[in-house]
């Protein structure tokens, strides 16, 4: 059983470029039987109309020991997460959320548009919407050739 | 490890005793100190009731726990039984203790046990204590969460008398229990 009580957290929005290393910090308390080890996470998140969303090459981890206590106990822990650029499949320059949480368990926080990230180089999300419609071509060409090719076959017999 | 604690007090006791056995209190309704419900006592069962719908059903044995003492594998929990007695000499009484899982079909005994009890000869009603300390099994489920005791049988027979408390336990088991999860802070390092 998961007893998880969020507080409210007054998080000021922090501004970031991409490569840059964001370390976040976490308090909680735990009591547990044994001794354990648990999985720590933390990543940017995108809100838009279909909901929430990781940016996934972004997430960090860290594995936290906890020493058996059967009584709630606090605990700090530390996870760092890389703002990848986007020309490396990571995160587009904008305006993101925060989410922690630990694997396995019910214990996650978020907040939203508290990661302000910039530094992208100027035209790289630009370059490749443009080259979108170039590349939908070539997709569509790719489907139709085959079928154009195998309809002259047919009308040659 | 700590050694943990829990007391239950059955109140009072009597022995059993053929032609003399007259109840200890009078027919009426009475406030249950412990809940605030009103119970109703019949002489003629030695019953407390409650009303349920019209009908008047005997009150449980078991109650809410006052407390709730969390404990992991290794620890020792301390149960404490006490009651006030007036009468002859007992010797043999057995004081009887469990912790399991109480529910729909009663009460599932996962462990327990037991002390040989002689009590003195007491003319006015005296508080009696007995103990028993379990060791949590690393076995132990995290819904092995309710306990009770009860006191009966020696020589004169005393009558059995239970009581119990739910969720008087909170088993810490392998998987961590997380409360007050909150982000502290996030930097540029």
């Amino acid at each position: 059983m998961l007893d998880i009580v969020l507080s409210h957290m007054a998080l000021v929005p922090k501004t970031f470029s991409v490569g840059d290393t964001v370390r976040v910090t976490v308090s909680f308390k735990y009591a547990v039987g044994v001794n354990t080890t648990v999985r720590l996470l933390a990543g940017p998140y995108s809100t838009n109309i279909f909901g929430k969303h990781m940016v996934d090459t972004c997430v960090g981890r860290a594995d936290i020991s906890l020493a058996a206590a059967s009584t709630p106990t606090p605990q700090t822990a530390d996870v760092d997460f890389i703002l990848i650029p986007s020309a490396q499949g990571g995160i587009n320059d904008g305006t993101y959320g925060l989410r922690v949480w630990i694997e396995d368990t019910s214990a996650v926080v978020e907040q939203d548009n508290v990661l302000i990230v910039t530094g992208n180089p100027a035209g790289a999300t630009d370059t490749l919407s443009a080259m979108m419609p170039m590349l939908m071509m070539l997709m569509m060409l790719g489907m139709v050739m085959p079928m154009a090719q195998q309809m002259g076959e047919g009308a040659g017999e | 490890m700590e050694l943990k604690t829990l007391a239950l007090d059955f109140g009072v006791i009597r022995v059993l005793q053929v032609g003399d056995d007259q109840p200890a209190y009078q027919a009426g309704w009475y406030l249950d100190p412990l809940t605030g419900q009103r119970v109703f006592y019949d002489p003629a069962t030695q019953n407390f009731y409650t009303m349920a719908g019209g009908i008047y059903i005997p009150l449980g044995y078991m109650n809410p726990s006052p407390k709730q003492v969390a404990l992991a594998p290794g620890e020792k929990l301390k149960i404490t039984m006490s009651f006030k007695y007036s009468g002859p000499a007992i010797s043999g009484a057995v004081c009887y203790y469990s912790i399991g899982v109480y529910g729909a079909l009663g009460f599932d005994e996962k462990i327990t046990g037991q002390n040989s009890k002689s009590i003195p000869q007491y003319t006015t009603p005296t508080l009696v204590t007995d103990s028993y300390t379990f060791t949590i099994p690393t076995s132990v489920g995290t819904n092995w969460d309710d306990i009770y005791c009860k006191i009966y049988s020696g020589s004169p027979s005393v009558p059995q008398s239970l009581f119990g408390y739910e969720n008087a336990l909170l088993i810490v088991g392998k998987d961590p229990t997380i409360s007050e999860f909150t982000i502290a802070d996030f930097v540029k390092v």
